[in-house]
C-alpha cells in the first residue's frame, strides 16, 4: 500500500511539474501583462519601468530559469496586482472552495444514494419518475440561471436568505444547494442504473430467498456493489468543484480558488496563476490517491 | 416521514427565518457598500483606479485640491490658497491644524515627501499617469507653505495636484501599502479578502460626518449587488447594469466621465481622406444605435464630458445622413481612393455594455454607404496595442471603439493626447494644430477654455480624427435610509462625508 502512494506520489510530482511548465509558457504566450496593470494614459515609460520592475522584459527563457530557481526555495512568486505572495493568496481561498466543495458533494452523494436506490427498486413507478425529473433538471440547469432565480425568490421575494457573501450558516445555504444540483442530478443516475443490475443479479434472489429484508437486500447487499462506479463519477465531479466553482463563488460572492484563477487569468498575474493551478493540480492528485485507496475499501478483490 | 427528517426540516426553516438580522443592515450610522471589484491594494497612489478611490479617496487621503463637480474647477482642500510665482512654480499654502490619522501633523515637508514618494519612480504609481510626461519637484519654503516647480510652464498645477494623496510620512516609499494614513474624515478599521472597514476619524479637521463606519464588500455581478441593495443588504452600490436599475425611487443615472467615440487611423488609405472620414460619422443611424444605451445617454461632439473646461456646449454631434455618406463615398472613389480597401473595426470585448453589438450596427452601416469594414472583437491586451503607440506596423487601416475618460476638470487630460502629433492615442500629424495645442496647454483663464473650445472645433469639422458616439450614463442604486446623489465623480470617489441619513 505504502509503495503504492509512494509510486503514484512520484508519477504526480513528475506531473505537476510538467503541468507548471506548460502554464508558465502558456501564460506568457498571452502577452505582456504591463499594459494591464497600469492605467491606459500612462506613459511608454512608465510601461518600460513596469516591466523591467517585475522582469517581465527579460527573454522567456530567461524568465523560466528564474522561476524553476525560485520554485526550489518554494518561492512562487509575487502577485503583481496585490504584491504579497501569490502562494499565500492562493492558500487563503482554497480552504474556502474545498469547504464548498465537500458540502456541496456529501450532500449530493447522500441524497443520489439515497433516492437513486430507492428508485431502483421499483423502475417506471412514481417515485423512479419524480427522481428522474428532477436529476435531468439538475444536471442539465445552468448554474448561473439557478443560482440567480434562487436569489431573486428566497433573497429578495421572501428574505429568507442573504443573497450572498460569507458570515452565517445561511450563507452556506443557497450556494452548496446550487453546487450540490448538478452532481446530484448526475450521480442518482448512475445509482440507479447500477442499483438496476445489482438488484437482478443472482445473489440479490438468493438473499431473497433466504427471506432477508427489503432494507437489508438494497443497502446491505446491492448497494455495496454498486458503489464502484459511483465513487469513480462522484471523484470526477469532486475534481471538478476542488478546481473551483466559478460561477457559483462569482454569483454569490465566495471568495474561493476557482474566481481568483480566472481573475488571474483575465489580469495576467502570472505568479498567482501558477500558484492556484499548483493548489487545485495536488489538491486533485491527493484526491484521486484517495479515491484508489477507497476502491480497496469497498472491493477487497483490489489490492495494491 | 421520520422523526430525523422532520428535526432537519424544522431546524433549516428556523435557520432560514432568523438569521436573516444577521446580514440586515440595522438603522444605525454604519453603512454598507458593495463594489463591482475587489481592490488589490489600498495604496493612496493608485487612487484613479475606481475599486480603490471609491474607498480612498476624500474618505481616507485627500489632496491638496479638490475638483468640483459642477465647475471642473479646483478648490481648496489640504492647500487654502495657492498662486502662481513664475510660469514654471506655484506656492501653496497648507491648512494649519491638520492632523495625520496617526496623530502627526501635515506639514509642507510631508506634502513633499507625499510627491517625492509619487514621482520617485521606486514604485508602480498609477495616479502619475495624469502627469504624463512632466517633472515636478516639491520644496519646503516653512511649515506651511510648499513651492512646486515643474519643468514646463503648468497653467493647471492646482488641477493636476488633485490626484495627489497626501500620505504620513510613514508611508513606505518603495512598495504599495495596504494601511494608507492620510488626513481624510475616515480611518483604515481593517482590510482582507472578503472587505474593507473604515470608522470616523475623531481628529479630522474638518465638519464630523454624519457616517461612523463604513463597510466595503465587492460583488461582480451587477443583479446580485442591485438586490443587496433592494433586500436592506447594503445600502449603496455604483455602477449597475442599465437593466438592473428598474426603481425610480433608489436608481440614479448621472452622466458619469467617460466619453465613448471610434478612432480614425488618419495615416492609412482610405482613412486618410475626409471624405471617408466624414462619411463614417454620417452613414450611422444615430437614434437607431441610442436603443443600445437607453435613453438616458448624451451625444458626443467631442471627447470631453459637459463640465469640463474647454468642453464646447455648441459643437454639434454629427446627424445621420446615409445618402449624404454614400455619396462622399462615391465621390472619394471617383478621385481615386482605394474605397474597396478592407478598414478593420477593433472592437474591445465588454468595453461598455452592449459595445459589440453597437459595432456590429455600425459595421453594417458603413457597408451600406459602400465601405468595406470588417469587425474584429479582441481582449483589452491585444486591444490595447492598436490604442497605443507605438502601434503595430502591419495594422493597416483600423478604427478602433474605445471610451475615454476625463472627471478632472480640464481639456488638458484629452485634447493633447489625442489630436497632438506625439499624442498616445493620436493618428493625427498636424504641426499647426500641435502649434494651437501647445498655445492653448500653455494659457489659463478664460483664453484656455476658448483655445480648447476651437480646437474640438477643428478636430470635428476639419479633421475629423474620430467618431464621438456618447456621453455615457452610470447607473447607481442608493437605499431608501440615504440621503445622496451620484454626480460625475462617483466613478472615482465617494466621499462618506457628503452621504447624509433620512429620518
Amino acid at each position: 500500500m505504502l509503495s503504492y502512494i509512494g509510486r503514484r506520489a512520484s508519477h504526480s510530482i513528475i506531473s505537476v511539474l510538467g503541468l507548471l511548465a506548460l502554464v508558465f509558457f502558456l501564460t506568457r504566450l498571452t502577452g505582456d501583462p504591463s499594459s494591464l496593470f497600469l492605467p491606459l494614459d500612462s506613459t511608454l515609460e512608465a510601461r518600460q519601468a513596469f516591466a523591467r520592475l517585475h522582469g517581465f522584459d527579460q527573454p522567456i527563457h530567461w524568465q523560466f530559469l528564474n522561476y524553476l530557481r525560485d520554485l526550489v526555495s518554494l518561492d512562487f512568486g509575487q502577485s503583481v496586482r496585490q504584491n504579497r505572495s501569490a502562494m499565500e493568496i492562493a492558500l487563503e481561498a482554497f480552504p474556502q472552495t474545498l469547504k464548498l466543495a465537500f458540502v456541496a458533494m456529501a450532500l449530493a452523494i447522500a441524497l443520489a444514494i439515497v433516492a437513486g436506490s430507492i428508485a431502483a427498486t421499483r423502475p417506471g413507478g412514481f417515485f423512479d419518475r419524480i427522481v428522474s425529473l428532477v436529476s435531468l433538471t439538475g444536471a442539465s440547469a445552468p448554474d448561473f440561471w439557478i443560482a440567480i432565480v434562487g436569489i431573486l425568490v428566497f433573497a429578495v421575494s421572501f428574505d429568507l436568505l442573504p443573497t450572498s457573501g460569507t458570515g452565517s450558516l445561511a450563507h452556506w445555504i443557497m450556494p452548496v444547494f446550487v453546487l450540490a444540483l448538478r452532481p446530484f442530478g448526475l450521480l442518482v443516475q448512475v445509482v440507479r442504473g447500477t442499483m438496476l443490475s445489482a438488484l437482478s443479479a443472482p445473489y440479490i434472489k438468493t438473499a431473497r430467498a433466504k427471506g432477508l429484508r427489503r432494507k437489508e437486500i438494497i443497502f446491505g447487499h446491492a448497494l455495496r456493489n454498486s458503489l464502484l462506479p459511483v465513487i469513480t463519477v462522484a471523484g470526477d465531479l469532486t475534481a471538478g468543484l476542488v478546481n473551483g466553482a466559478v460561477i457559483v463563488e462569482t454569483v454569490f460572492g465566495w471568495p474561493g480558488i476557482g474566481k481568483l484563477m480566472i481573475d488571474a487569468i483575465i489580469l495576467r498575474d502570472f505568479a498567482v496563476v501558477q500558484s492556484t493551478i499548483l493548489v487545485t493540480a495536488t489538491a486533485i492528485f491527493v484526491l484521486n490517491i484517495c479515491i484508489d485507496l477507497l476502491y480497496a475499501v469497498l472491493d477487497p478483490r483490489i489490492r495494491y | 416521514m421520520g422523526k430525523t427528517s422532520r428535526i432537519t426540516i424544522f431546524a433549516t426553516a428556523l435557520m432560514a427565518s432568523t438569521t436573516w438580522a444577521v446580514y440586515a443592515q440595522d438603522a444605525s450610522k454604519a453603512i454598507k457598500i458593495v463594489l463591482p471589484e475587489q481592490p488589490a491594494n489600498l495604496e493612496p497612489c493608485g487612487t484613479i483606479i475606481t475599486n480603490v478611490g471609491q474607498i480612498l479617496s476624500q474618505n481616507v487621503t485627500e489632496a491638496l485640491t479638490v475638483i468640483d463637480a459642477k465647475t471642473g474647477l479646483p478648490q481648496p482642500k489640504l492647500a487654502t490658497e495657492w498662486t502662481r510665482v513664475d510660469d514654471t512654480t506655484w506656492r501653496f499654502k497648507i491648512r494649519p491644524g491638520v492632523k495625520f490619522q496617526n496623530g502627526k501633523d501635515l506639514t509642507a515637508e510631508a506634502v513633499a515627501f507625499s510627491i517625492k514618494r509619487m514621482t520617485g519612480g521606486t514604485m508602480t504609481c498609477n495616479n502619475m499617469a495624469k502627469f504624463g510626461d512632466r517633472k515636478i519637484e516639491a520644496t519646503p519654503v516653512d511649515a506651511l507653505t510648499l513651492d512646486i516647480k515643474s519643468d514646463r510652464p503648468e497653467p493647471i498645477m492646482p488641477t493636476l495636484l488633485s490626484v495627489v494623496m497626501v500620505v504620513s510620512p510613514d508611508t513606505p516609499v518603495d512598495k504599495p501599502v495596504n494601511d494608507p494614513v492620510g488626513t481624510g474624515p475616515f480611518k483604515l478599521a481593517s482590510f482582507d479578502t472578503q472587505s474593507v472597514a473604515l470608522e470616523r476619524f475623531d481628529g479630522y479637521w474638518g465638519a464630523k460626518p454624519v457616517i461612523e463606519k463604513a463597510n466595503y464588500v465587492w460583488r461582480s455581478e451587477s443583479s446580485i449587488r442591485a438586490a443587496m441593495v433592494e433586500t436592506g443588504e447594503a445600502d449603496l452600490t455604483p455602477s449597475i447594469a442599465i437593466q438592473d436599475a428598474t426603481n425610480s425611487e433608489t436608481d440614479f443615472a448621472y452622466l458619469n466621465s467617460e466619453t465613448t467615440a471610434i478612432r480614425i487611423d488618419m495615416s492609412k488609405p482610405p482613412l486618410n481622406d475626409l471624405r471617408i472620414r466624414k462619411a463614417l460619422n454620417l452613414a450611422i443611424d444615430w437614434e437607431g444605435l441610442t436603443q443600445l444605451f437607453g435613453d438616458d445617454v448624451k451625444r458626443a461632439s467631442q471627447m470631453a464630458v459637459p463640465g469640463i473646461n474647454g468642453h464646447d456646449e455648441t459643437l454639434k454631434p454629427w446627424e445621420s445622413d446615409p445618402a449624404q455618406a454614400a455619396a462622399l463615398v462615391a465621390e472619394a472613389k471617383a478621385a481615386g481612393v482605394p474605397v474597396d480597401s478592407e478598414i478593420t473595426l477593433i472592437g474591445r470585448n465588454g468595453i461598455y455594455p452592449n459595445g459589440g453589438e453597437a459595432m456590429e450596427a455600425m459595421v453594417a452601416m458603413w457597408r451600406e454607404a459602400g465601405l468595406n469594414v470588417k469587425l474584429t472583437m479582441l481582449d483589452v491586451a491585444d486591444w490595447i496595442r492598436y490604442l497605443q503607440k507605438p502601434y503595430p506596423e502591419e495594422r493597416g487601416a483600423t478604427l478602433l471603439q474605445m471610451q475615454h475618460d476625463n472627471n478632472k476638470g480640464d481639456a488638458a487630460f484629452t485634447i493633447p493626447i489625442f489630436y497632438r502629433s506625439t499624442g498616445q492615442y493620436a493618428t493625427v500629424s498636424d504641426p499647426a494644430l500641435d502649434k494651437e495645442i501647445d498655445t492653448a496647454l500653455a494659457t489659463s483663464g478664460e483664453d484656455r477654455a476658448k483655445d480648447f473650445k476651437m480646437i474640438f472645433a477643428k478636430a470635428r469639422n476639419d479633421v475629423v480624427a474620430d467618431i464621438p458616439m456618447y456621453h455615457m450614463i452610470g447607473y447607481t442604486r442608493v437605499g431608501k435610509r440615504l440621503d445622496w446623489h451620484p454626480d460625475i465623480t462617483t466613478n472615482s470617489e465617494i466621499p462618506l462625508a457628503n452621504i447624509q441619513l433620512k429620518n
